[in-house]
Protein backbone atom coordinates (compact mmCIF):
# COMPACT_ATOMS: atom_id res chain seq x y z
CA UNK A 1 0.00 0.00 0.00
CA UNK A 2 1.78 3.23 -1.67
CA UNK A 3 0.84 5.68 0.83
CA UNK A 4 2.42 9.02 1.20
CA UNK A 5 3.35 8.20 4.88
CA UNK A 6 6.59 6.52 6.02
CA UNK A 7 5.12 3.52 7.62
CA UNK A 8 8.18 1.48 7.06
CA UNK A 9 10.05 4.34 8.83
CA UNK A 10 12.24 2.60 11.44
CA UNK A 11 12.40 3.92 15.15
CA UNK A 12 15.07 4.25 17.29
CA UNK A 13 13.98 1.50 18.99
CA UNK A 14 14.26 -0.80 16.50
CA UNK A 15 17.77 -0.21 16.19
CA UNK A 16 18.38 -1.47 19.54
CA UNK A 17 16.84 -4.40 18.96
CA UNK A 18 19.93 -5.22 16.31
CA UNK A 19 21.72 -5.16 19.45
CA UNK A 20 20.26 -8.11 21.31
CA UNK A 21 22.27 -10.84 22.06
CA UNK A 22 25.17 -8.21 21.45
CA UNK A 23 27.57 -6.58 24.12
CA UNK A 24 26.38 -2.99 24.57
CA UNK A 25 27.58 0.35 26.46
CA UNK A 26 25.23 1.81 28.27
CA UNK A 27 24.99 5.13 30.02
CA UNK A 28 23.19 5.98 33.37
CA UNK A 29 22.29 8.58 35.14
CA UNK A 30 24.44 9.66 38.42
CA UNK A 31 27.29 9.16 36.46
CA UNK A 32 27.53 5.65 35.81
CA UNK A 33 27.88 3.15 33.17
CA UNK A 34 27.16 -0.43 32.54
CA UNK A 35 29.14 -2.77 30.18
CA UNK A 36 26.80 -6.32 29.13
CA UNK A 37 25.24 -8.39 26.77
CA UNK A 38 21.90 -7.22 25.89
CA UNK A 39 18.91 -9.86 26.45
CA UNK A 40 15.71 -7.55 26.71
CA UNK A 41 14.47 -4.29 26.56
CA UNK A 42 11.27 -2.56 26.14
CA UNK A 43 9.75 0.57 24.75
CA UNK A 44 10.71 2.20 28.22
CA UNK A 45 14.37 1.33 28.12
CA UNK A 46 14.13 -1.13 31.21
CA UNK A 47 16.80 -3.41 30.03
CA UNK A 48 17.82 -7.19 30.99
CA UNK A 49 21.72 -7.22 30.96
CA UNK A 50 24.23 -10.42 31.21
CA UNK A 51 27.54 -10.30 32.64
CA UNK A 52 27.44 -6.83 33.35
CA UNK A 53 30.13 -4.53 34.68
CA UNK A 54 28.81 -0.98 36.24
CA UNK A 55 31.57 1.61 36.08
CA UNK A 56 30.82 4.66 38.71
CA UNK A 57 32.70 7.88 38.15
CA UNK A 58 32.94 10.15 40.94
CA UNK A 59 35.21 13.55 41.05
CA UNK A 60 36.41 14.76 44.67
CA UNK A 61 37.89 18.21 45.24
CA UNK A 62 40.58 18.40 47.00
CA UNK A 63 40.15 20.97 49.94
CA UNK A 64 43.95 22.51 49.50
CA UNK A 65 45.15 21.75 46.00
CA UNK A 66 42.11 22.40 44.49
CA UNK A 67 42.77 19.41 41.98
CA UNK A 68 39.83 17.02 40.58
CA UNK A 69 40.67 13.65 41.65
CA UNK A 70 38.65 11.13 39.62
CA UNK A 71 37.72 8.10 41.24
CA UNK A 72 35.93 4.59 39.62
CA UNK A 73 34.33 2.16 41.32
CA UNK A 74 33.89 -0.97 39.55
CA UNK A 75 31.70 -4.35 40.28
CA UNK A 76 30.49 -7.19 38.14
CA UNK A 77 27.05 -8.03 38.15
CA UNK A 78 25.75 -11.83 36.54
CA UNK A 79 22.40 -10.55 35.61
CA UNK A 80 20.69 -7.24 36.10
CA UNK A 81 17.31 -5.77 35.29
CA UNK A 82 17.98 -2.16 34.71
CA UNK A 83 15.13 0.36 35.19
CA UNK A 84 14.27 2.67 31.62
CA UNK A 85 14.18 6.10 33.28
CA UNK A 86 18.19 5.67 34.39
CA UNK A 87 18.96 5.28 30.73
CA UNK A 88 20.74 8.24 28.80
CA UNK A 89 23.01 6.73 25.75
CA UNK A 90 22.86 3.02 24.48
CA UNK A 91 25.64 2.34 22.29
CA UNK A 92 27.69 -0.90 21.13
CA UNK A 93 30.61 -1.50 23.14
CA UNK A 94 33.59 1.50 23.08
CA UNK A 95 36.55 0.02 20.75
CA UNK A 96 39.41 1.33 22.95
CA UNK A 97 42.33 0.18 21.24
CA UNK B 1 -2.68 6.09 27.89
CA UNK B 2 0.61 6.37 25.23
CA UNK B 3 1.31 9.71 24.05
CA UNK B 4 3.63 10.14 21.48
CA UNK B 5 4.74 13.58 22.14
CA UNK B 6 5.67 16.22 19.41
CA UNK B 7 2.67 14.03 17.23
CA UNK B 8 0.09 16.80 17.47
CA UNK B 9 -0.77 19.54 14.73
CA UNK B 10 -0.83 22.38 15.94
CA UNK B 11 -2.93 24.75 13.17
CA UNK B 12 -0.08 25.93 11.17
CA UNK B 13 -0.40 30.01 11.69
CA UNK B 14 3.53 30.78 11.49
CA UNK B 15 5.44 32.92 8.68
CA UNK B 16 6.79 31.61 5.64
CA UNK B 17 7.09 27.64 5.67
CA UNK B 18 5.08 27.06 8.68
CA UNK B 19 6.11 23.70 10.01
CA UNK B 20 4.63 21.62 12.39
CA UNK B 21 7.55 20.08 15.24
CA UNK B 22 6.84 16.47 13.67
CA UNK B 23 7.14 17.98 10.05
CA UNK B 24 10.97 19.23 11.36
CA UNK B 25 11.62 15.96 12.99
CA UNK B 26 10.59 14.10 9.40
CA UNK B 27 13.12 16.34 7.72
CA UNK B 28 16.43 16.21 9.24
CA UNK B 29 16.53 12.32 8.94
CA UNK B 30 20.35 12.20 7.59
CA UNK B 31 21.36 15.12 8.57
CA UNK B 32 24.44 16.39 10.74
CA UNK B 33 22.52 17.45 14.00
CA UNK B 34 23.94 18.96 17.68
CA UNK B 35 21.51 17.06 20.62
CA UNK B 36 22.28 18.71 23.96
CA UNK B 37 20.84 16.76 26.86
CA UNK B 38 19.24 18.26 30.46
CA UNK B 39 22.77 17.46 31.39
CA UNK B 40 24.45 19.73 29.43
CA UNK B 41 26.30 17.21 27.56
CA UNK B 42 26.32 18.16 23.59
CA UNK B 43 26.17 14.69 21.03
CA UNK B 44 26.88 15.77 17.33
CA UNK B 45 26.73 13.32 14.78
CA UNK B 46 24.46 12.04 11.90
CA UNK B 47 20.83 11.50 12.92
CA UNK B 48 19.80 8.09 11.63
CA UNK B 49 16.06 8.47 12.92
CA UNK B 50 13.78 9.48 15.66
CA UNK B 51 10.47 9.32 17.33
CA UNK B 52 7.78 10.85 18.75
CA UNK B 53 9.58 10.78 22.44
CA UNK B 54 12.32 12.53 21.18
CA UNK B 55 14.27 8.79 20.94
CA UNK B 56 17.23 9.50 18.98
CA UNK B 57 19.88 6.69 16.85
CA UNK B 58 22.59 8.58 15.52
CA UNK B 59 25.91 7.72 13.38
CA UNK B 60 29.40 8.85 14.25
CA UNK B 61 28.63 10.32 17.41
CA UNK B 62 30.76 12.71 19.54
CA UNK B 63 30.08 13.67 22.90
CA UNK B 64 30.97 16.89 24.17
CA UNK B 65 31.40 17.58 27.50
CA UNK B 66 32.13 21.28 28.49
CA UNK B 67 33.11 22.32 24.99
CA UNK B 68 35.76 19.24 24.93
CA UNK B 69 35.42 15.69 23.13
CA UNK B 70 35.42 13.27 25.25
CA UNK B 71 33.92 9.87 23.90
CA UNK B 72 33.35 8.65 20.06
CA UNK B 73 30.18 6.24 19.35
CA UNK B 74 29.73 4.34 16.06
CA UNK B 75 25.79 4.47 16.88
CA UNK B 76 24.23 5.93 19.73
CA UNK B 77 20.53 5.95 21.14
CA UNK B 78 19.35 8.58 22.95
CA UNK B 79 16.65 8.14 25.91
CA UNK B 80 14.45 11.07 24.36
CA UNK B 81 13.43 12.59 28.12
CA UNK B 82 17.27 13.85 28.46
CA UNK B 83 16.60 15.50 25.07
CA UNK B 84 16.77 19.11 25.61
CA UNK B 85 16.73 20.30 21.98
CA UNK B 86 17.55 18.75 18.51
CA UNK B 87 19.32 21.34 16.04
CA UNK B 88 20.75 20.60 12.41
CA UNK B 89 24.23 21.70 11.95
CA UNK B 90 26.50 22.43 8.96
CA UNK B 91 29.15 19.85 10.57
CA UNK B 92 31.41 18.74 8.04
CA UNK B 93 33.13 15.48 9.14
CA UNK B 94 36.61 16.64 8.01
CA UNK B 95 36.86 18.45 10.72
CA UNK B 96 40.18 18.92 11.89
CA UNK B 97 40.79 18.46 15.53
Amino acid sequence: MASEEESTVKEPLDLIRLSLDERIYVKLRSDRELRGKLHAYDQHLNMILGDVEEIITSVEIDDETYEEIVRTTRRTVPFLFVRGDGVILVSPPLRTA
Amino acid sequence: MSTGGGGEKVGGGGSGSAKTPSDFLKSIRGRPVVVKLNSGVDYRGILACLDGYMNIAMEQTEEYVNGQLKNKYGDAFIRGNNVLYISTSKRTIADGG
